[in-house]
């Protein structure tokens, strides 16, 4: 049972101020740093309106603890209505009309015989396409179609009565291509005379996920970059070094795969154009098509109930999105478009490819000089290969020196995906790191000690020292006789405290004691559900699962887009601060009844109380049916972070026990100990599902997948889910996660994400690390197939001797 | 390779030149096939077929489509009547006629088994399978798996250790976990990951999959 | 998929009264669905035949064992008589795609399916074996593809079933209704690419594949399969054994040594096979055939790593077979 906190607003002010804007503020005391290592207490000041400090978790009741999912039970049954699931009344299907050819020339596109096939009521022809890299002067291509720039790229799409016939349509649209010369291989790409993706300079835009590239970047031939970041001077920081440890990494293309693939049910009717959506971001679609067809947001509503994973693919309205609502508004039907799962590989986005060359000068004790990371990767005939923040962000340097290209080749364009760039990058550096550490004869732990300055990683990283797992590896490489070697390696992983600042939420309070959160948000499968519904039960002492929760409508209160983690840490102070203030608006209401003033009550632990002691304390829905109105409601917007300049850095700390098979090259990740926080953690079970998803789909990046594409017409050979590998149940290593709570004083939650953060960085060097342990070779290259993995090992490796 | 610039002619055609399917019209077989007064024989296992559909064959074979015809399908305990064609697939049958989306559709090919039903309580992939070939046999899907209003014990066991995210594997997952402890009551962690070594997660639910399946099996067992 | 009629058969007489004109048989329709599906195979008509129940079963005869076509792979894995004298089958077949898909695809179908080339299997490239001439994995990406007996054609042997087939020495029974039942044994069944690109077995367009005869194993065979991918959960193999072991007492009297994914048509190493012979399984006599078995071996571009594969496949289910070894974590699960 929680401590029973009282509050009236005579406890909590510390004092009282105006911040510079005028707006009152007061100075409260939080717990910051991590319980049973630092936790202590600060000052913050914070707007005077904000709910009174949450105190740890253990001192809460549904907070911190794991109730149920609250759509468990919809998931479980089959009754959760996916996009791909929605049925209307007088429904189309869509289909594109994809090209075949890597790099063409749309000379001309008859829809005649597909718009006479039996069953289609619409076709259209593509004349502005999304998602790929736009040029700076759009003048250099006057085209009247899309330059046809992939394999797989959508050029025209028809609507039918069934799937059938769709499938039949688009098949007899006639589109004559002028071919093109093209390239598919990036390092092909990079050369002087390289057939050109792009006549002249084109971005990508990132999206509510990361990706894309910053603006203004030189682009010499298909080569867009290089994205210069200096810091102090490399140059003489390597000239320094005692140590320089310098090696080469690559790294393959990575599809999304989300199990539901991209899609919408377009309903355009003349005062509003509905689409349900399998996004990551309502908001995001409803931006993008109230853009594309100059609509006011007003008259666009996006509707996610559930979707089937994102990963970063799932922003905007994209190709499906706005076709769909066209052909809905030719037709007068509602259109559903499903991409099939070829489509889902080629066209939506992936993770783009790295080839870094990394430095890293150090001194003796471990301190580091100077890094310098000159990286290229192909983002198709997109941007946002950018693999510097590991090495710009993880530990401390003296000087730094990154350069970031983007190597343009004729395959789909990239989209963020689950840390974009963060993978690539770790993988480098902390096998890099790792390797330092070797050469100085440091250990790995102390080495990351020395040059990690983030507090709460140093506690993980004690976690780590002092597990059985850790105390179980041998430290010296290639211990075991016998074909099946042992290893275990480390990782750690960086990621950011990203926020949303625009989203809301709204609290309803009813006179039977029913409570309703209301937000735009999507639940992408990280149980946003269950933690809006624990944050109502703390405040209203309603269990979770009779809290109403209606989410995935932006109809309601603008909700963040579910990209860079930003989810949690963005829209649970706003639906705090608004239970909160429907709390108080609530004890207003019920003042009459109770012949008290509201500022002697208070509600908290389920109940109303009085300060004074007027009347024992009353549960809330007795006392809900005190009201002197049938609702009261409150709408909060998300309060700026109390203390930026407080920010750091979070991420955790991996190990993985590998068995390396020396003689079919398999590699088996036996046992991983994840060690991640993410501020404070809400429903930490829910927490723990989300970090074996990343550290299993980190696996999956790291030994299996691989986008492939024929070198010599351009296509991608593995469009599926045999040949395009994924981690099955065979290949998931026993997890073991510790949740690190870390208080970090920001928010009336101060809850940060964990979808980034966990997992899917550091697998890859973890892994890596642990081979080296295992056989004494080191593998930089991504994936670590059977083929990889026997080549590393033929290679006569030169000694790595301490100094 | 940078020397072998495909030329347009030796490129594969472009997908959106239509391709006429190999074989003959209907009408063509019909007049070959020495069409006589259709047989009556029932084929045992293959109940449901309706006599309006079968045209005058040789005796023993029933002659189906390239049109609709209508069906019967046994599905969670119920009959259900409905158009199809021979092409339809079970998945589409159970998901678009029938409304039953709780069977999804995600690789379409028989990899992922997010389409998992259960055929005369074996565990299948319906996209891969015709809804022709579900007539006679006992069709159940997730919508099928509990009894009235409550939770099948792997469906509860899913629910009390979170093993689902985004959902979309989960009905099959389920129907993959039921079907195992109905022929393996007592399973090891290892015949777990067997029974759903069909299933592809993406969102990295397996180690609770397993977790629950124990755990309904040992639920299953108290009971027993 | 393209629109279809489908002759729903409830005899093998029927059944092969619709062998004609382009139509095609459907068994358990996995493999067929999965090429209609990606568009290169576009049949006018089926001929479904899963409901015929004399196609069915699993039937002890005189000569050994006698396994309809229907049979599914889930039921051959789970067969008693199977698993105990034919163990290379029931391991084949129970080891083989995923669960769900052995319990529909059916052993005639799994020996019938075509290749997984991922170019045979892409409606974007017509290749040798659909009538151009010219083959797109020499020059492109060739990593899962054959490393000997390659031909015209690298693909690899994409049956399971059919390696172990072939240890067995097995037969399929062929019907027609113009030429009435004939046996062909496993090892002469299937072509070589360069004999007929076009065609990837003897069995012709009118006849249906009715039975797999497979004659009794001398008393004291042991046999096993393992199939290795690149992961354990459904993966095509990248290297692949059939051992059979005839022993008498210690020592190995006959060994047969089956592979599938190192060329176009499954294989024996006599290589391997004859270092085997007379003489007792031990890990260095395992280990000498898996090297053996490479003999000949002349890699792609990209597939060099199975010449070291290969013998680490071979030689662990040699000694599985032999009982001196668990089932290998690294072969598919």
């Amino acid at each position: 049972m929680a401590t029973v906190i009282t509050h009236s607003l005579a406890d909590v002010i510390l004092t009282a101020a105006a911040d510079s804007s005028g707006a009152a503020t007061k100075t409260v005391s939080m717990p910051i740093g991590v319980p049973g290592y630092t936790l202590h207490n600060e000052q913050r000041t914070v707007p005077a309106s904000e709910p009174p400090v949450l105190p740890v978790n253990k001192d809460l009741d549904f907070i911190g603890k794991s109730p149920e999912r609250w759509d468990g039970l919809a998931k479980v049954t089959g009754r959760a209505r996916y996009t791909a699931d929605v049925q209307l009344p007088g429904m189309l299907y869509a289909r594109f009309v994809n090209a075949s050819l890597p790099h063409a020339r749309i000379l001309s596109i008859d829809t005649s015989a597909a718009e006479s096939h039996p069953g289609v009521k619409g076709v259209h022809v593509i004349e502005s396409l999304l998602g790929a890299a736009v040029l700076r002067d759009p003048t250099l291509e006057r085209t009247k179609y899309p330059i046809v720039r992939f394999a797989g790229q959508p050029v025209a799409a028809v609507a039918a009565t069934t799937p059938q016939a769709a499938e039949e349509a688009a098949a007899k649209v006639k589109v004559k291509y002028e071919v093109l010369p093209f390239v598919v291989d990036a390092d092909l790409a990079r050369e002087p005379n390289a057939p050109l993706v792009f006549p002249g300079a084109a971005d990508e835009a990132g999206t509510a996920g990361g990706g894309g590239s910053e603006g203004g970047i030189p682009q010499t031939g298909n080569i867009h970059g290089p994205a210069v970041h200096k810091k102090g001077d490399a140059e003489q920081g390597f000239k320094d070094a005692d140590v320089i440890v310098d090696a080469r990494y690559t790294t393959q293309v990575q599809t999304h795969s989300a199990l539901e693939t991209h899609g919408v049910v377009a309903d355009w009717k003349p005062e509003l154009l509905t689409v349900y959506a399998s996004t990551q971001g309502t908001a995001s679609v409803r931006e993008e098509l109230a853009g594309f067809f100059r609509l006011p947001k007003s008259q666009v509503r996006v509707i996610t109930e559930y979707m089937g994973g994102g990963f970063g693919a799932k922003f905007g309205a994209g190709n499906p999105g706005v076709v769909a609502a066209t052909l809905s508004r030719k037709t007068g039907a509602p259109v559903r478009m499903m991409l099939d799962r070829q489509e889902e590989h080629l066209s939506v986005g992936n993770r783009p490819s790295s080839d870094q060359r990394l430095r890293i000068g150090a001194k003796k004790d471990g301190t580091i000089t100077a890094i310098q990371l000159i990286s290229f990767g192909t983002a198709g005939c997109g941007t946002g290969a950018g693999c510097a923040g590991p090495a710009a962000n993880l530990y401390k340097w003296a000087s730094l020196h990154t350069e970031e290209n983007d190597v343009f080749i004729n395959a789909g364009p990239a989209a963020a995906f689950r840390a974009p760039g963060h993978p690539q990058g770790a993988f480098a550096l902390e096998q890099s790191i790792d390797e330092l550490a070797i050469r100085l004869n440091i250990d790995l732990l102390d080495l990351r000690d020395r040059i990690d300055e983030n507090p709460v990683r140093r506690v993980q990283r004690q976690i780590i020292r002092e597990s059985a797992l850790w105390k179980s590896r041998n430290p010296r490489p290639n211990a075991d006789p016998g074909p099946i070697k042992r290893g275990i390696g480390l990782s750690q992983s960086v990621w950011y405290r990203h926020l949303t600042m625009n989203c809301g939420a709204e609290v309803r309070v009813h006179k039977d004691g029913s409570v309703e959160v209301f937000s735009a948000v999507q639940d992408i499968g990280s149980g946003i559900k269950t933690v809006l519904a624990q944050i109502l039960a703390e405040q209203f002492g309603v269990p979770p699962a009779k809290v109403s929760v209606k989410i995935g409508d932006t109809n309601y209160p603008l909700g963040p887009n579910s990209g860079g983690s930003v989810t949690t840490a963005s829209l649970t102070p706003a639906v705090r601060d608004a239970a909160w203030q429907a709390a108080q608006k609530f004890l207003v209401s019920i003042a009459p009844a109770l012949d008290a003033t509201p500022g002697d009550l208070s509600l908290s632990g389920g109940s109303v109380r009085s300060a004074s002691g007027k009347f024992q304390p009353i549960p809330f829905p007795t006392a809900a049916a005190k009201m002197n109105t049938d609702e009261v409601s409150a709408q909060a917007k998300r309060v700026p972070d109390y203390d930026p300049s407080k920010y750091d850095t979070y991420g955790g700390v991996d190990i993985a026990e590998v068995a390396v098979d020396t003689e079919t090259g398999r590699i088996h990740v036996k046992r991983v100990l994840a060690v991640h926080d993410c501020g404070r953690p809400i429903n930490p079970v829910q927490v723990i599902s989300q970090i074996n998803g990343g550290v299993i789909q980190g696996i999956s990046y790291t030994l299996f997948e691989h986008r492939l594409l024929d070198p010599n017409y351009g296509l991608m050979v593995n469009p599926n889910l045999d040949k395009y590998k994924i981690a099955g149940s065979y290949e998931v290593p026993q997890i073991e996660v510790q949740l690190t709570e870390s208080y970090i004083g920001q928010s009336s939650t101060d809850a940060s994400g964990i979808g980034e953060a966990a997992g899917i960085i550091s697998a890859g060097a973890a892994i890596g690390n642990a081979f080296y342990n295992a056989t004494g070779v080191r593998i930089r290259q991504l994936p670590m197939t059977p083929a990889v993995v026997l080549a590393a090992l033929n290679q006569p490796q030169p000694s790595m001797e301490a100094l | 390779m940078s020397d072998h610039q495909p030329s347009q002619k030796e490129l594969p055609e472009a997908p959106s030149t239509a391709k006429t399917p190999a074989g003959i019209s209907r009408r063509g077989f019909l007049k070959g096939a020495g069409i006589t007064a259709a047989g009556t024989a029932l084929l045992e296992g293959v109940q449901g077929f309706s006599r309006e559909a079968v045209a005058s064959t040789p005796q023993g074979v029933k002659e189906f489509g390239p049109e609709s015809f209508p069906i019967t399908l046994h599905v969670n305990g119920k009959e259900h009547s409905l158009q199809i064609e021979p092409r339809t697939t079970l998945a589409d049958a159970l998901r678009i006629q029938l409304n039953l989306t709780g069977t999804k559709v995600s690789c379409d090919r028989g990899v992922c088994s997010s389409c998992a039903v259960l055929l005369d309580r074996m565990p299948v992939n319906s996209c891969m399978t015709l809804a022709i070939d579900a007539v006679g046999h006992r069709i159940t899907t997730i919508e099928g798996i509990s009894a009235d209003e409550q939770m099948h014990p792997v469906q509860a066991a899913f629910v009390r250790h979170d093993a689902m995210q985004c959902g979309f594997c989960t009905p099959g997952m389920v129907m993959s976990c039921v079907s195992l402890l109905e022929r393996n009551p007592h399973p090891t962690e290892a015949d777990v990951r067997s029974a759903v070594s069909g299933n592809l997660c993406r969102c990295g639910t397996y180690p609770k999959v397993f977790a629950a399946t124990l755990d309904a099996a040992s639920q299953l067992a108290i009971k027993a | 998929m393209n629109s279809f009629a489908l002759a729903d058969c409830s005899t093998i007489e029927a059944a092969l009264s619709q062998l004609k004109d382009g139509a095609i048989v459907k068994a358990g329709g996995v493999d067929l669905l999965d090429r209609m599906k990606n568009g290169t195979d576009t049949p006018a008509r089926l001929v479904n035949i899963r409901n015929i129940p004399e196609l069915r079963g699993i039937h002890p005869t005189p000569q050994g064992l006698t396994i309809g076509a229907l049979t599914t792979l889930a039921e051959v894995a789970d067969d008693s008589a199977v698993r105990s004298h034919y163990t290379v089958l029931a391991d084949a077949c129970g080891h083989a795609a995923t669960p769900h898909i052995r319990n529909m695809a059916t052993l005639g179908g799994n020996l019938l399916q075509q290749l997984q080339c991922w170019y045979y299997r892409s409606a974007d490239f017509q290749c040798l074996r659909k009538g151009k001439d010219i083959c797109y994995a020499f020059s492109g990406l060739n990593q899962y593809h054959a490393i000997m007996d390659y031909g015209g054609c690298p693909s690899v042997a994409p049956s399971s079933g059919a390696v172990a087939l072939l240890a067995l020495d097995a037969s399929v029974e062929l019907a027609s209704a113009a030429k009435g039942k004939r046996t062909v044994a496993i090892r002469d069944f299937y072509l070589q690419p360069d004999s007929n690109p076009h065609s990837f077995h003897v069995m012709a367009a009118d006849e249906l594949l009715t039975a797999v005869h497979i004659p009794r194993p001398a008393t004291g065979t042991r046999s096993a399969y393992q199939k290795y991918g690149e992961k354990e959960s459904h993966d095509w193999a990248i290297a692949d054994a059939g051992i059979l072991l005839e022993m008498d007492g210690e020592i190995c009297r006959r060994a047969v040594v089956a592979m599938g994914a190192a060329s176009p048509v499954v294989r024996r190493s006599h290589e391997a096979e004859a270092l085997l012979t007379g003489k007792p399984i031990t890990p260095e006599t395992a280990r000498a055939a898996g090297q053996a078995s490479m003999t000949g071996a002349m890699p792609l571009s990209m597939n060099a790593y199975k010449v070291q594969l290969f013998p680490a496949a071979i030689y662990r289910t040699i000694l599985l077979a032999a009982g001196q070894m668990d089932r290998d974590p690294s072969a598919a699960g």
